[in-house]
């Protein structure tokens, strides 16, 4: 354990230190070919009800989107493997009835009564961009509420484009708990600190691109996933 | 080594010869032994192994003299169980017991350096072919090693180098992994050799009296480890008393030793990091840290020795070190979730003594370790470990000249119990173990978990017997028993060694055995279900002494790993995995005149299978090459060195892509096939210079010692994307300055 710690330390050092990861693009970049979060609305499902796969994304030179996966399979359990369909394009997962939940519980070895853990792979740009997620069976749930949780340079965002200056601390803040939420805040024009904090301060920097789009993720502990998207330039 | 052999047995004898000086008041001087005189031979030397000729040697108490020759040899006629005195003008008096006809090399100090030059003698435990030993002044002399243990260890063959120190005791040996080598001070296991920062060992070389180094074919008096074994002894006290001071870039300390009394002699030594107090000016302001407790040191050191009859010898050992940092990847120090916190430190304090009269002698000890890790990361995930333990150990010698057809012979048995209590409060992921890259960190992962206490109660007990077979030949064989508690093993572990003197300052060794490391790296303590790993090693060695101070010594080796510990993808262990070592190593050494070189050059080849059935690959530390060059040049005033550093790269895996894992949002890598890509050769000069100097009654020495000197910049290994699509290298530090400035009053 000795040795861990140190690597831990080496590693978070060595972005402080320069040159050693300056030609990688960070967690936090954007503008990047990437999966940024896949959702399934919604993460949590009871029997007979349906949760739609859907993933926001992330491309080089290009705007983030949001689409459907090209392909989609159950990982587990293999008994469920035909809850998953596609259907005018779109990807649905369907819960089963109580006993086909209770034969997946048992091949899972899972206790009695407990939600199911339907692990799906979704897949795009042909099969360059693959992802896992997890849909609960057996208990509705929601993707985590984060309209009016929000706040940038202090002020509630909105859905305009945002502005703002150029060599400036710009705070960015939602209203969560960093024990229950994991929380990452992405962009593609200027620099982000904290980026997985729910308190982090972008700035643009002389070398950065001067527009591009501004995005935070938060996820809950079951599944959730909510993201807001901005387009932002610096002046 | 030999250097380190006779001054180990120096206790013994001194402490008979000086009682054997003092009369008791009142009484007449006791009667020597009533023994028949037989021919002795030995030799005389200096502390860098050159031959002192013109030595007088004498028999304490009797007529008989002698002068050694050209080659420091000297033959005397003298009883056994006589005291020899060697004296030469310019050198301290030396002693040496006669414990046979043939002794083992008298080693004479300069004049008032100090009185640590007792020696003697062939009831040592055998040298291991392969193995080298430093003195203390050796150790400050190799250049690039900045006057530093863990550093001096990578001049060794056999030792796996690389830009930064491996593993908890910093030395890898013969390409196996960390854990597999054991380092001891004063005999006994210490936790870590280095600290956290600047990468020093946690005994200055001021405080350390010698340094051994045995890859393999270790003696039955060590066990717990299956690959090699560093020893290093504490400086004891010389009858002048000093005190110095040093302070460079990285740390600082004092040391003090010298006599108190007629009978005791003690050292002391404390040092504290310096680097902590500039280091956060080399981070940018830009970065996104906070170093709330700067990373930070202290190290501490005691021994006293006493001579509490002419029979009696004991001393008080203590080592301690407390390192400590806390960081924030974030200038928010309110961010728990970024937060990382480390605190090691631990005291072992050990008390021993040694006996000596007549054919018998014996090593009495009782060490006791108080230790204490912690390392926090983030809201979730810790390990907080407290692992006290006392651990009692004895051991008999007994030589006799002649026994059973056999000469010079000598018999040991000794044993030893470890108690220990470990308090464990672990929630990790599951860790990474021997071949298994470096996982994508997830703070919220707590795949291990575990709170609770265990005993680890083991006990060791081990005899040997060595005796000369011929002339030409001398022979060790013994046989190690260990108990391991916690896991309910009981282990035999046969072990051999055969010396044969050829002609033309030839001498060859052979070595085997069989070596036992329990399970107690990392988790593993956590785990009843596993066995020690296992190694049978046999190693070949070749000495060659072409003309005075100059040295040349191979060595090839094959050693068998069974038993090796991995893990199954549920976390559990398993013992299925196998692997094999082969190797050849090469130490010349040459210390004349102003003159110190050092070459060194390592083979070796370390391949394991995890499973049976399962594809061969390489141990994470094999290291093909590597090379060591060494000059050092002295006179008057200054002293200049120069090392060059050649040595292959580590294999390492190479990510074939990543699934992301959106859930956790992190990228899982997917990995090819294990340690099939290497990190480029490593190369690099090293220089040092002293200049040293009267101020006052103070002897100065400043120092200047630069790593990679031409700035080289090789990759010590690689950082990839968080989605595995992007590499860079993290590359060795171009150029390592180090200023010191040194007082000795």
């Amino acid at each position: 354990m000795r040795r861990a710690a140190l690597v831990v330390v080496l590693a978070l050092a060595a972005p402080g230190v320069g040159a050693c990861m300056g030609d990688i693009d960070p967690p936090w970049q954007l503008d990047h070919d990437r999966i940024v979060a896949v959702r399934a609305n919604p993460p949590g499902i009871a029997s007979g009800q349906s949760s739609a796969i859907d993933a926001l994304l992330g491309s080089k030179g290009k705007m983030t989107s949001v689409a459907t996966p090209e392909l989609a399979r159950v990982v587990s359990p293999a008994s469920l493997s035909d809850v998953l369909s596609s259907n005018a394009g779109r990807w649905l997962v369907t819960a089963p009835d109580e006993t086909r939940l209770a034969a997946a519980r048992r091949e899972l070895a899972l206790a009695a009564g407990v939600p199911v853990p339907l692990q799906i792979s979704v897949s795009y740009a042909g099969q360059s961009l693959v992802a896992t997620k997890t849909v609960v069976l057996g208990q509705a749930a929601d993707n985590p509420p984060i309209d009016g949780k929000i706040a940038i340079d202090g002020k509630p965002p909105g859905d305009a484009e945002l502005v703002v200056g150029k060599l400036v601390k710009v705070p960015l803040s939602i209203d969560v708990d960093d024990a229950a939420f994991d929380v990452a805040w992405l962009t593609s024009c200027g620099t982000m600190h904290d980026f997985d904090l729910p308190q982090a301060y972008l700035k643009v920097e002389v070398d950065d691109p001067a527009a591009g789009e501004l995005a935070v993720v938060v996820r809950d502990a079951h599944g959730g996933v909510s993201w807001q998207l901005w387009s932002i330039h610096a002046e | 080594m030999l250097f380190r052999r006779l001054i180990f047995f120096t206790v013994l004898s001194w402490a008979g010869a000086a009682g054997a000086q003092e009369p008791t008041p009142g009484a007449p001087p006791p009667a020597a032994p009533e023994q028949p005189s037989e021919a002795i031979t030995g030799r005389v030397i200096d502390a860098f192994g050159k031959p002192v000729a013109g030595a007088t040697v004498s028999v304490e108490g009797g007529t008989a003299t002698a002068v050694t020759g050209r080659d420091g040899k000297f033959r005397i006629s003298a009883p056994l169980g006589a005291s020899l005195v060697v004296e030469h003008t310019g050198f301290d008096p030396a002693l040496a017991n006669v414990v046979g006809t043939t002794l083992d090399d008298v080693v004479m100090l300069k004049a008032g350096t100090n009185s640590e030059t007792i020696e003697v003698s062939g009831e040592a435990p055998a040298a291991a072919p392969g193995a080298a030993a430093l003195d203390r002044r050796e150790l400050q002399r190799i250049p690039g090693t900045g006057n530093d243990v863990v550093r001096a260890l990578t001049a060794m063959p056999g030792v796996v180098n690389f830009q930064l120190p491996l593993g908890y005791s910093g030395v890898v040996i013969r390409g196996s992994s960390p854990q597999d080598s054991k380092v001891l001070i004063d005999g006994f296991e210490v936790p870590v050799l280095f600290h956290n920062i600047g990468f020093r060992a946690l005994v200055p070389a001021e405080a350390i009296q010698s340094l051994d180094y045995i890859p393999g074919g270790f003696d039955v008096q060590y066990g717990r480890a299956s690959s090699g074994i560093v020893s290093l002894e504490t400086r004891p006290g010389s009858d002048q008393r000093t005190t110095q001071a040093e302070v460079s870039l990285i740390d600082g300390g004092l040391l003090a030793q010298g006599k108190a009394g007629a009978k005791t002699r003690y050292m002391f030594g404390l040092r504290r990091s310096t680097i902590d107090l500039v280091l956060p000016s080399l981070i940018p302001a830009s970065a996104d840290l906070s170093l709330t407790t700067v990373p930070s040191y202290y190290d501490g050191q005691l021994r006293i020795d006493h001579e509490l009859s002419s029979t009696w010898r004991l001393f008080l050992s203590t080592i301690g070190t407390n390192d400590v940092f806390e960081l924030f990847a974030t200038k928010d120090e309110n961010a728990k979730s970024k937060r990382f916190y480390n605190n090691t430190r631990f005291l072992r304090l050990t008390l021993g003594g040694q006996y000596h009269e007549g054919p018998w002698s014996a090593k009495l000890a009782l060490s006791g370790i108080a230790q204490e890790f912690v390392f926090e990361a983030g809201l979730f995930q810790r390990i907080r470990v407290q692992q006290p333990n006392v651990t009692p150990r004895a051991e008999i010698t007994r030589t006799a000249d002649s026994w059973a057809g056999l000469s010079h012979v000598v018999w040991r048995i000794g044993a030893e119990a470890s108690i220990g209590r470990s308090t464990v409060d672990i929630a990790l992921p599951l860790e990474r173990r021997e071949g298994q890259p470096m996982p994508q960190r997830d703070p919220k992962d707590t795949s291990t978990m575990f709170n609770g206490s265990f005993w680890l109660p083991d006990f060791a007990g081990w005899t040997a017997l060595t005796a000369d077979l011929d002339p030409q030949v001398r022979a060790t064989v013994g046989v190690r028993a260990d108990a391991f508690g916690r896991i309910g093993e009981v282990d035999l572990e046969p072990r051999g060694e055969l010396q044969i003197k050829l002609p033309a300052s030839l001498t060859a060794r052979l070595s085997a055995g069989a070596y036992r490391r329990p399970p107690e790296f990392q988790s593993e303590t956590l785990h009843t279900e596993i066995g020690s790993e296992h190694s049978a090693q046999a190693i070949v060695g070749l000495q060659y002494e072409p003309r005075e101070g100059t040295r040349v010594q191979t060595s090839a080796y094959y050693t068998d790993r069974s038993h090796l510990i991995k893990s199954n993808p549920d976390g559990t262990l398993n013992n299925d995995g196998r692997g094999t070592t082969v190797g050849a190593e090469l130490l010349a050494t040459y210390r004349g005149g102003p003159w110190f070189g050092w070459l060194s050059y390592s083979y070796s080849h370390s391949t394991r299978v995890d499973a049976p059935g399962a594809p061969e690959r390489l141990f994470d530390y094999d290291q093909p090459h590597s090379l060591n060059a060494a000059v050092s040049w002295r006179r008057g005033r200054w002293q200049l060195g120069g090392r060059f550093q050649l040595y292959s790269g580590l294999p390492y895996t190479s990510p074939q892509g990543a699934v992301f894992d959106s859930d956790r949002n992190i990228y899982v890598p997917v990995y090819g096939q294990v340690n099939t890509s290497r990190a480029p050769m490593h190369h690099q000069l090293d220089i040092r210079v002293d200049y040293s100097w009267k101020w006052g009654p103070t002897e100065m020495t400043a120092f200047l010692d630069v790593q990679n000197v031409y700035m080289n910049e090789s990759v010590a290994a690689y950082f990839y994307s968080y989605d595995y699509t992007q590499r860079d290298a993290f590359k060795s530090l171009p150029i390592i300055p180090s200023l010191g400035l040194r007082g000795v009053l």
